[in-house]
């Protein structure tokens, strides 16, 4: 019995010890841990993120432009700022995620950009003469800016990646204001050509948007 | 109070505070934390509190990439939990388990009227069935997430349950089915099937955490134990209480045992008890 509960304590120790290093860094194994905070992690990229293939479903895709952001707050700094340049595709993605592997190719060959999937980029392209500001965000490696950005494009409260995201300029009750729309996973499609052809009908809504209304923006 | 009561009560309370993520606009803004629940529970619930652990180790070995972190904190949780109780927590707290609860009494009437379903359930090769579990918590949690992605919250039955059915019907229209929900759809259906022929089916034979959790009951604090110099054997215990199907008067902290208490409660002997060493 005696051995029993020598077991239980060393054990406990073990795990109390390993637990609080995990979760609050006191960098008792600094080599294997480094410097990450498990807690924000998880709630972050699990518990508050809508895993698709957990719920085996895909949003449908409604691909109108609004004005409204998905979480009220106003668009961030960069947004405005390209916006005078061209309109912008924003594709945000996570490290484990089948349907982001599965979209990442077609959205390689449609912008003719290449990246890893770790990888947070950020290049101007050239689309039909016109200038996109292209971004692949992995939400596991981006900066804080760009994870606060997630939530204000999440059009429909998904919470879900693969988002893509087009932010393009439209006229609103007397100015010209940024609008986008976002659409996620695999797009409810079944075959990559079909996504293809919806992503691109995504970019050419916006990119004629921005044509037409380009005159009146305003950077403020 | 009754033991039986006192575990209803348990499991409705860990039920609740498994779901108390959901939103109730200018009055409570959802409890979402960073950890993992310590039984089996998705975070594809609209109103789940954390994460499901599977998904954390999934995610941690994913492709090889062996994010230490995240597969050791959804561990550490569970073995924190099953070196205080071992599968106790299978028994008192898993929101599945109070699920078959309720399913388990039309299975225990099933088995009873069916004697085909009990002979299945005494065939010599049952208990081999049980090690299904640690080959689908090995096979699909850990070997096909490194090897090809593939991991079991994809086409898991609970996902289905708490987060594919409840999703589907608050947003109508707004979700169509993706690659696996055709599949997870017939071992949703299956584990339906599972859950009301076989009391705790689901929990014997299958369940990733009830295989994380097993091997905790040998060393585990609480455990349920059997006076046997007092016991008479008259198995009143295993073939009437049990519902991990177990032969108790032989058990010797037994890997099946979620300390339920029912053959404490059925014991006319008054020979087993709730044991703390
Ligand atoms: S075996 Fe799995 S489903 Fe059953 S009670 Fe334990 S954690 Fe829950
Ligand atoms: S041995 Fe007793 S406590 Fe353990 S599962 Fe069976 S009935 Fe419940």
């Amino acid at each position: 019995m005696k051995k029993m509960s020598v077991v239980q304590v060393a054990l406990l120790v073990l795990i109390a010890v390993s637990f609080g290093e995990l979760v609050f860094d006191f960098s008792v194994y600094e080599e294997l841990f480094l410097d990450f905070n498990i807690y924000d992690d998880v709630h972050d990229t699990i518990v508050s993120t809508l895993c698709l293939s957990c719920i085996k479903l895909d949003p449908v895709s409604r691909l109108d432009f609004v004005f409204e952001t998905g979480n009220g707050e106003e668009h961030p700094e960069f947004v405005w700022k390209n916006l005078t340049k061209g309109p912008l595709f924003i594709e945000y993605r996570s490290d484990v995620c089948k349907a982001c592997d599965d979209m990442a190719p077609i959205v390689k060959d449609i912008f003719n950009v290449s990246f890893e999937k770790e990888e947070t980029l950020y290049k101007l392209v050239n689309y039909s003469g016109l200038n996109i500001h292209f971004y692949h965000i992995n939400l596991d490696h981006a900066s804080q800016a760009q994870k606060d950005s997630f939530p204000i494009y999440d059009k429909d409260n998904i919470k879900g990646v693969p988002m893509f995201v087009v932010i393009t300029v439209k006229y609103d009750r007397g100015t010209i204001k940024p609008c986008y729309t976002a659409a996620y996973g695999t797009l409810g499609l079944d075959t990559d050509e079909e996504r293809r052809d919806l992503l691109i009908d995504m970019i050419d809504d916006g990119v004629k948007l921005y044509e037409q209304n380009r005159e009146g923006y305003k950077y403020p | 109070m009754n033991l039986r009561f006192r575990r209803l009560i348990s499991q409705v309370v860990f039920f609740f505070s498994a779901n108390l993520g959901f939103k109730i606009e200018g009055i409570f803004p959802g409890l979402k934390t960073g950890f993992c629940y310590p039984f089996f529970y998705c975070h594809a619930c609209p109103s789940a509190t954390a994460a499901c652990p599977l998904r954390a180790i999934e995610i941690g070995v994913y492709e090889g990439k062996w994010n230490w972190k995240l597969i050791f904190y959804p561990i550490l949780i569970i073995s924190f939990v099953g070196v205080i109780s071992g599968r106790g927590v299978c028994g008192w707290a898993c929101p599945i388990g109070l699920l078959q609860r309720v399913t388990g009494k039309v299975a225990k009437k099933l088995k009873k009227k069916q004697p085909f379903l009990k002979k299945l359930g005494q065939h010599r090769l049952e208990p081999y069935l049980r090690y299904l579990k640690y080959i689908v918590f090995i096979g699909l949690v850990v070997v096909t997430p490194i090897l090809v992605g593939f991991m079991f919250t994809d086409i898991c039955p609970v996902g289905y349950l708490v987060g594919t059915i409840p999703i589907s019907i608050l947003n109508p229209g707004e979700f169509s089915p993706n690659e696996f929900f055709y599949i997870a759809l017939v071992i949703f259906i299956l584990f339906i099937v599972l859950i009301f022929t076989v009391e705790r089916g689901w929990c014997r034979y299958l369940c990733p955490i009830g295989a994380m959790l097993a091997p905790f009951n040998k060393v585990s604090k609480y455990q349920v134990s059997v006076d046997k110099d007092q016991c008479i054997h008259c198995n009143i215990c295993s073939n009437e209480a049990c519902p991990m199907g177990i032969d108790v008067p032989n058990m010797e902290r037994d890997p099946e045992c979620i300390l339920c208490g029912k053959c404490i409660e059925a014991c006319p002997k008054d020979v087993i008890k709730f044991e703390g060493r």
